[in-house]
């Protein structure tokens, strides 16, 4: 036992000698690890091709679909946008679409991803921009993105500055479900397109269970708020000069959608938070009228909002409310018309000159029908 | 720049060792350049505090020369810089508590006042003042502006302490860092910090958010008894692997530089007494209110009326310390009714089973870092009315193998110091294991933003 020890045992010199070329080679091979595999596809492809997506953060995942070059059609937004399919959007508007809309994005996060697509992308053609309220937070500027992080260093141009960000235990496990990927011992997360049913099944659809998650629909307040006009104007909505740069970036059309959530989310009626609302959909709507955008709001009491059977809670619609919402906004978009039956009202009028309106793709969609 | 930040780990130890060994056969030009690397450690936080931090040095520094040159009499210098060095603490950390306290008492409305605190402030004005109290009592030699400099803004310890007094540390800038021993005192000082490391990543930050949420949730709903017991747990095992982390940190890199600095914690929660508990809890804090507060008070030899009050200043002002808040003073406050409590058991030679003894302890303790950990009185009783169980034994216990682990590291075995200053022994396993712990931790440290050590805001 002694004979061994003293075998085993070493100088002070050799033991700090071991332990940093212990940290180097560790070091050297999760650098290895990271580069070869570009988890987050931002880094100049090696081995492996740099559009498959295998993190869980779409923050960190999209970058590389908004620089691929693949679409040329994107939306953004947070989750209750997530579900309009690519392929559904693909036939009204026509283009390629990828969903670029992220669990809870904050409006600049949102507007950071569509910035770096058209910058991107050759000739942008569509842009959908799905409103919640994140567009009309008064704190829009100043929390400008969530607990979940946001990389602003893939947002650059140089790719190996990203590097230093990418020291982390996420990045070797991303990386190393990159290689099972490439191996083919597991699937791609989602699609290269972003988009991905995050909801369950719609065999597990439990309408009690939803009205529970739904809860109660705020009743009008007793107290109407009656906000002056000149309380209104000092209203803030910092957000909403983002997306009046968005509007600016080239796209042949871009379209402004107020995301349908459930009536028991949307604002007590005749309350402060509804007047800040209807203030915000104001000003949203007289930009959309200066780009020659469409607005189509969706949030409001329909049909479409007030049935629980639609919702999983009283923010996401169920799949097929998806497909239908794309049918509707396709309808909105082409006619420029409110909804007969009260779906969608739309808050611009049609431009005189149809020049941003216009599709200028020869791709065929059901809007240039 | 924390210890666990990728900053610190891959570029700032490195290039500090680098160049100080580089430096190691000039002696001054070495010292300088700790000096300098310890200025960008400290202006890493908030560059606005280094003129304060150096403004301090350099007035305490030439009082001291005057004193000196008066040939030790014109000892209101020195009562001088001392009110002068605690002004600037008085000022920075208890101006706003204070002139809320007078207000409210002139039954006025509080002041909104916003000063921010610079890091270390208490830590290394407390160093200061030591000097000058001991140039008046024990003779302290006089040292030159680098020494005295260094001996403040040395970085492993300028944060946080442990609290150095300049006869234990400014001696040792004498000793060549190549001596005899340097691949030793690497190595230990290497693997020391590397447990730091470990127990402040992957204990301490994760026992953080369940204490966060208890005690942000006691401000509007009473918790249930198991978790009331969960947080206060977690928070009693949250303080000791946060501080004696940062402790065992801050001893590792100096030893790397070839310092020995004086050991802060070893293994307090496994007390038998609170007497015990302040020998073993911050240690170097604990002597330094002895031998500056609590002994020129009178101690415990100028009969029972001078103990009970210098016992009952010692620790309000240990609390005080800690933080400007009625809730630390009350937790000092108790602690030394404690300690007295404490000695008139012993000095009556009552006798308590050793377990029993550990949990009364135990207990206190725990109870005293509710009080500490609280933001007012009022969360402070919400937890601790929880705790005694009155409104039912309820609730489920939270994170459990988190604090069993925790509390397995803090109660059990040797400590991190013994473990690596006694049983360590070079080979090439234990070398191999550090370096990959080492590895581990700077992975899991670049996922997010390093957390702030608990002891940074004191």
């Amino acid at each position: 036992m002694g004979a061994r020890n003293k075998r085993r045992s070493i100088s002070w010199r050799h033991y700090c000698g071991v332990v940093g070329a212990a940290m180097v080679v560790e070091l050297l091979l999760a650098c290895a690890l990271i580069l070869v595999a570009n988890p987050y596809g931002n880094l100049p492809p090696l081995l492996f091709s740099s559009h498959v997506i295998m993190d869980t953060n779409q923050r960190f995942q999209y970058p590389a679909i908004a620089r691929s070059g693949r679409y040329d059609s994107i939306v953004i937004g947070t989750s209750t946008s997530r579900l309009l399919r690519p392929a559904a959007l693909e036939r009204i508007f026509g283009g390629r679409f990828a969903n670029l809309a992220m669990n809870s994005a904050r409006a600049w996060e949102q507007y950071r991803i569509a910035t770096l697509f058209a910058e991107h992308t050759v000739h942008p053609r569509t842009l959908l921009v799905g409103i919640d309220v994140v567009w009309c937070d008064e704190n829009a500027d100043t929390q400008r993105i969530t607990e979940r992080g946001f990389p602003e260093w893939m947002f650059d141009e140089d790719p190996w500055n990203d590097f230093p960000h990418m020291l982390n235990k996420r990045s070797v496990e991303i990386a190393g479900r990159r290689i099972a990927n490439a191996l083919g011992l597991n699937p791609d997360r989602i699609p290269f397109d972003g988009y991905e049913v995050f909801v369950p099944d719609e065999s597990q659809y439990d309408l009690a269970k939803a009205r529970e998650l739904i809860g109660p629909v705020p009743t009008a307040s007793p107290k109407p708020y009656a906000a002056t006009p000149e309380g209104r104007r000092k209203w803030r909505f910092p957000a909403l000069k983002w997306l009046e740069t968005l509007l600016d970036g080239g796209w042949q059309r871009a379209v402004i959608m107020i995301m349908p959530v459930h009536v028991a989310a949307q604002p007590q009626p005749h309350s402060k938070s509804a007047a800040r609302e209807a203030e915000c959909k104001a000003r949203i709507a007289a930009l959309a009228i200066r780009r020659g955008v469409p607005l189509v709001d969706f949030r409001i009491k329909s049909d479409l909002t007030t049935r629980d059977e639609n919702y999983w809670d009283k923010l996401h619609y169920r799949v097929p409310v998806a497909e239908r919402i794309v049918r509707d906004l396709g309808r909105a978009v082409a006619t420029w018309q409110d909804d007969p039956a009260g779906t969608w009202r739309v808050l611009s009028p049609p431009p005189t000159l149809p020049s941003i309106g216009a599709v200028g793709s020869t791709q065929r969609s059901d809007l240039s029908r | 720049m924390l210890f666990q930040s990728q900053a610190f780990l891959l570029a700032f130890l490195p290039a500090t060792l680098a160049i100080w060994y580089a430096a190691a056969s000039y002696g001054g030009v070495r010292e300088w350049v700790l000096i300098a690397f310890s200025l960008v450690f400290y202006a890493w936080w908030d560059p606005r505090f280094v003129p304060l931090l150096l403004g301090q040095i350099l007035v305490s520094w030439v009082i001291a020369v005057l004193y000196l040159r008066s040939g030790r009499t014109a000892k209101w210098l020195l009562v001088v810089g001392i009110a002068a060095n605690l002004s600037v603490l008085l000022f920075f950390k208890y101006a706003a508590f204070l002139a809320g306290n007078v207000m409210l008492l002139a039954g006025l409305k509080s002041p909104t006042m916003s000063i921010v605190l610079p890091i270390g402030i208490s830590f290394y004005t407390f160093e200061i003042v030591s000097y000058m109290a001991d140039l008046a009592w024990h003779g302290a030699p006089r040292y030159p502006l680098r020494r005295f400099a260094l001996f403040v803004l040395l970085f492993p310890r300028l944060i946080a302490g442990p609290i150095v007094r300049h006869h234990e540390i400014i001696p040792q800038f004498d000793l060549d860092p190549l001596r005899e021993g340097v691949f030793q005192r690497l190595a230990l000082g290497g693997t020391l910090f590397t447990i730091g490391l470990v127990k402040k990543v992957f204990l301490a930050d994760r026992l953080a958010p369940l204490v966060d949420s208890t005690f942000t949730d006691a401000a509007q709903t009473a918790p249930t008894f198991a978790a009331a017991w969960g947080g206060a747990l977690a928070f009693t095992f949250q303080l000791f692997l946060d501080f004696s982390a940062y402790s065992e940190m801050a001893i590792g890199i100096a030893l790397m530089l070839g310092f020995t600095l004086p050991q802060n914690f070893n293994a307090p929660y496994i007390s038998q007494s609170l007497r015990e508990f302040w020998r073993r809890w911050h240690m170097t804090l604990s002597r330094y209110l002895r031998d500056y507060v609590y002994i020129p008070l009178g101690g415990s030899r100028e009969g029972l009326g001078r103990y009970v009050a210098a016992t009952i200043v010692t620790m309000g002002l240990c609390g005080l310390w800690h933080g400007a808040g009625w809730t630390f003073v009350a937790w000092g406050l108790m602690h030394g009714a404690g300690l007295m409590v404490n000695r008139f058991w012993s000095a009556r030679e009552l006798w308590l089973p050793s377990s029993l003894a550990w949990a009364t302890t135990f207990l206190f303790v725990v109870v005293g870092w509710v009080v500490f950990r609280s933001p007012g009185f009022d969360v402070a009783g919400t937890m601790l009315h929880s705790m005694s169980g009155l409104d039912g034994l309820h609730g489920s216990f939270p994170r459990p193998k988190l604090i069993l682990v925790a509390a397995a590291v803090s109660l059990l075995g040797p400590t991190s110091y013994e473990v690596v200053m006694q049983y360590l022994t070079p080979n090439r396993a234990a070398a191999v294991l550090t370096a990959t712990a080492m590895t581990v931790v700077l992975f899991e440290v670049g996922a997010g933003q390093p957390q702030s050590f608990i002891y940074f805001q004191f």
